[in-house]
């Protein structure tokens, strides 16, 4: 099947310039990325801040070169071809502040479909359709500077769709949205790709759960490399062999994760603390291995108040591959 | 899942001095932002080239006239006039312009606005860093001029006190007056980008900088006669090159401290319309919803 | 059926003027529904080149002089609409993120420069328009014009010639950030000496003014003024027909110098990630 995105050994280093405090320095956006994305996949790219993958889209969309490698989409060079690429792909990315304040909606799509060679005529039917799927027709003729964050959004994701792209790229476009505008967009999306199998979108989010909902397959991206590229389905199903349990007990006054990692048939171990209580997960090799660690719990005097077996989620597929999770990995990076 | 973490349990200790705290702040981020736009050589030579550019067309315009007559006295009232002249633009930009930069370009004035600052002050102390790149560039036109263009200013003829006095009341009056634009600023969401220049462009002719009010047909000079940058610049002169000033007849009727004593007045009269003009301004903006309103023009 | 209907995209000449349209079309629309532009960009403009004109009137200049600073004012209209509306704008989009959507697009970076310079043309016409009507009205500016369809040819020459500058600087500017703003704002009172806004270019040495002639507007003012005033020839730097052949030179060379180098700085930009930094 012909592939709508292909990329190989692909890499990116930013060159930091030096400053009064720091010298120049060399950052390692992405390395060795290697994907393959059929034509009408919903293909998502699952990460934490800073893994790499607005860098990717870049590289993908044309706006930067790789510093290695190679990456082709809709078939053409990105680097090479870049005028053949971009007739065929459009982006969208979360809390985008594109257009212009003083147009309205309507305005600011038709501005974008004139810059794709879309005749007026066609695309303001295409806009006033858009609108109404997205439940924005009424606001077609308000000044975009006079919009909300999330209906902003909405326009921009319309922008998107507006110049029926072959590949289309989302880079965290439910970023700022309520929960009722995700869904709507999530539906939105999901509508798009059913439509015409053809097309391919391939979506960039650390929220799992809509990874998990969307997506036909996943790739899991870190510091830059990619770790694991499947259905959401076989990703999970590879932690199948472990166990995950969720515990509530009591403060675990400085007991750390790492003294229940130290027990035979613990592989992992997270903490987070709460008001008066301590949630305590566990991904163990085998059932038995509970036992252990109910043991430990008692002789540090640690009661437990509620357990329960879940199903693995992406979530732990990502800790499995990274050691940490989603969001230990980004406040981390935060420093 | 994280480690527990505690939070500081200890209020932060309010600083005294609302005024003093605005001030400092906005001036050290006008600094910040002006300083470090690139390198200290293209720095260097931005800050040479442009005053010296400007000069230089006056400078041109009357050698092709006069054939270069640099000892006529009217040269080193245009030029020194010009020069200071630096300053309106440079003041009344530098306060006004901030309103349009941290709207559109860093979209930083809605949290500005929700801090507990002074906004006019801020706004004044944001000015600060342009006032003395301003005067860099009147230092340098002014330097030129005597070196190189028969300027005849002797520092040991200088009236110190005078010119002093005049600089920081001048530049308190162009505060006021930056202030008055940028509150207008406020409330104009489009086209704002150039109305620090165009208003000084515009104040140019009116202020007998570079030609005096005579010149002018009757009926505008009365403008000229209520622009308290007039009285300013005639100072100006005087304490530099007296003169120079004493050759020209549009104020010989006042003394030094009737020009002090008006300026002072029209200073404080443009203070009053500036706070009036920002409380009216800072309704209407939020009343519209323009403190954070971007349009991306 | 919007989902699944395949569109029918424009190409080649037809999307590069759909792209003018598009990219004109705020800027034109921005100047209707906010009607400050006319007082801040036209009325106040008009008093600030009457400051040149009282200088020359202090200084007892010939009245031929008036006319100069006249056309000179009225020229300045659009050496600012190029700084400000097409070089330094590249910073400014970049800013808010439509920059990298224009270049994601499969139009022509040319095409959305020349949108954005003839939106700004709109406003650019009326503050050149009202100049020149306040001089001749106010200051009695004699006119007397020798030649209407070679002074015609001048100034859409050096229009192109401008914008074909024009578009080659903002090509520089893919490259820059913050600075942007302060080249723009350099490049404007040191083109005004060179070019001679306010005086005849004939007052500087012959290989000065020969070097300033790379900026269109330096033979094409002086050309302009030769053929409108009476005794504009005497104070021309060289004959009008030589600078005519120079500016129809310049033309091609900054178009065709435009189109590669916007090319070039954009794979520049593209290569060394400056399209999307934003470095405030």
């Amino acid at each position: 099947m012909e592939l709508a995105i292909q990329t190989e050994n692909l890499g990116r280093v930013y060159k930091v310039r030096a400053t009064k405090k720091e010298k120049a320095k060399e950052l390692i956006a992405l390395k060795d990325v290697n994907l393959e994305v059929k034509r009408g996949e919903l293909f998502g790219l699952l990460g934490p801040n800073g893994a790499g993958k607005t860098t990717l889209i870049k590289i993908l969309t044309t706006l930067l070169a790789p510093s290695s490698g190679f990456a082709k989409v809709a078939g053409f060079d990105v680097a090479k071809d870049p005028e053949k690429v971009r007739p065929r792909i459009n982006m969208v990315s979360g809390g985008e502040s594109s257009g212009y304040g003083l147009l309205t909606v309507r305005e600011n799509l038709w501005m974008f479909a004139q810059f794709y060679g879309i005749p007026s005529k066609v695309a303001n039917q295409r806009i006033h359709d858009l609108l109404k799927i997205v439940h924005l027709d009424d606001r077609a003729n308000t000044k975009s500077s006079d919009l909300s964050t999330g209906l902003r959004q909405k326009m921009n994701i319309v922008r998107g769709f507006l110049t029926d792209p072959d590949v289309l790229f989302l880079d965290e476009p439910t970023l700022g949205l309520d929960v009722e505008a995700s869904r709507d967009v999530r539906k939105f999306v999901q509508s798009w790709i059913v439509e015409n199998p053809l097309r391919t979108l391939l979506l960039t989010t650390h929220y799992m759960v809509e990874a998990d909902e969307l997506c036909d397959r996943v790739a899991i991206i870190n510091a830059g490399r990619v770790l694991a590229c499947d259905t959401p389905a076989n990703l999970k199903h590879q932690l199948q062999r472990d166990v995950i349990y969720r515990m509530e007990v009591s403060p675990l006054n400085g007991v750390g994760p790492e003294t229940f990692e130290q027990l035979r048939g613990v592989n992992k171990a997270l903490h987070e603390a709460k008001d008066g209580y301590s949630i305590l997960e566990l991904i163990l090799a085998e059932d038995d291995a509970l036992g252990t660690v109910v043991n430990t719990l008692t002789n540090k005097d640690i009661h437990i108040l509620n357990l329960q077996k879940r199903e693995p989620t992406l979530e732990d597929v990502f800790v499995t591959l990274v050691g940490k999770s989603m969001m230990e990995v980004e406040s981390g990076s935060e420093g | 899942m994280q480690a527990e973490q505690s939070l500081p349990t200890q209020a932060v200790p309010a600083e005294k001095g609302t005024f003093q705290r605005t001030l400092r702040s906005a001036a050290w981020l006008g600094w910040q932002i002006e300083s470090n736009w690139t390198d200290p050589l293209t720095f260097l030579v931005y800050s040479v080239i442009k005053p010296l550019a400007t000069a230089s067309i006056l400078v041109v315009m009357y050698s092709v006239i006069t054939g270069s007559d640099f000892s006529n006295p009217v040269f080193p009232y245009i030029y020194l006039g010009n020069a200071f002249y630096i300053y309106v633009a440079a003041v009344l930009n530098g306060v006004s312009w901030c309103v349009i930069e941290d709207r559109e370009q860093y979209r930083m004035l809605k949290y500005i606005y929700i801090a507990p600052v002074y906004i006019p002050v801020y706004l004044l102390g944001r000015g600060f860093a342009k006032f003395v790149f301003g005067s860099l560039a009147v230092f340098i036109t002014v330097t030129f001029g005597v070196l190189f263009l028969k300027v005849p200013l002797d520092l040991a003829q200088v009236d110190w006190p005078l010119f002093i006095v005049s600089l920081a009341l001048g530049i308190l009056m162009l505060a006021m007056m930056g202030l008055t634009l940028g509150s207008i600023i406020l409330v104009i969401v489009n086209n704002v980008y150039f109305v620090g220049e165009a208003v000084a462009g515009a104040l140019f002719l009116f202020s007998g900088a570079i030609f005096p009010l005579d010149v002018l047909p009757a009926w505008l000079r009365p403008i000229g006669y209520a622009i308290p940058i007039t009285y300013w610049l005639e100072l100006v002169r005087r304490s530099l090159i007296g003169s120079v000033a004493e050759s020209f007849q549009t104020l010989a009727g006042f003394s030094n401290l009737q020009l002090i004593g008006i300026l002072l007045g029209l200073t404080i009269a443009f203070a009053l319309i500036a706070f009036t003009v920002f409380r009216y301004c800072d309704h209407l903006a939020r009343e519209k919803g323009y403190i954070d309103r971007v349009t991306n023009f | 059926m919007v989902l699944r209907a395949r569109v029918h995209k424009n190409t080649g000449w037809r999307l590069f003027l759909q792209t003018i349209i598009g990219r004109a079309y705020p800027r034109v629309i921005g100047l209707l529904r906010e009607k400050s532009w006319f007082f801040f960009d036209v009325f106040l403009p008009v008093i600030s080149v009457s400051a040149y004109v009282f200088i020359y009137r202090a200084i007892n200049a010939p009245d031929i002089y008036i006319g100069f600073v006249v056309m000179g004012g009225a020229m300045t209209a659009f050496w600012l609409n190029i700084l400000w509306s097409m070089a330094s704008q590249m910073y400014w989009e970049k800013e808010t993120g439509n920059l990298a959507l224009y270049i994601m697009a499969p139009n022509s970076l040319m095409a959305i420069l020349l949108g954005m310079a003839l939106g700004g043309l709109f406003a650019t016409s009326q503050r050149a328009l009202v100049i020149t009507l306040a001089g001749i009205f106010l200051f009695d500016v004699q006119i007397q014009i020798s030649n209407y369809f070679l002074l015609f040819a001048v100034f859409m020459l050096t229009m192109v010639a401008l914008y074909g500058l024009g578009m080659m600087t903002s090509s520089l500017f893919l490259l820059l950030n913050r600075e942007a703003w302060h080249f723009s704002n350099l490049a404007q009172e040191p083109v005004y000496l060179a070019s001679g806004f306010y005086f005849p270019i004939k007052s500087f040495n012959f290989w000065i003014a020969a070097g300033a002639s790379v900026i269109p507007l330096t033979l094409g003012l002086d050309a302009m003024r030769q053929l409108s005033f009476p005794g504009g020839p005497a104070l021309g730097f060289v004959d009008v027909n030589i600078e005519v052949a120079v500016l129809a030179v310049l033309s091609v060379v900054f178009v065709l110098g435009a189109r590669w180098l916007l090319g070039y700085m954009e794979r520049l930009a593209i290569r060394e990630g400056r399209l999307t930094d934003s470095r405030k």
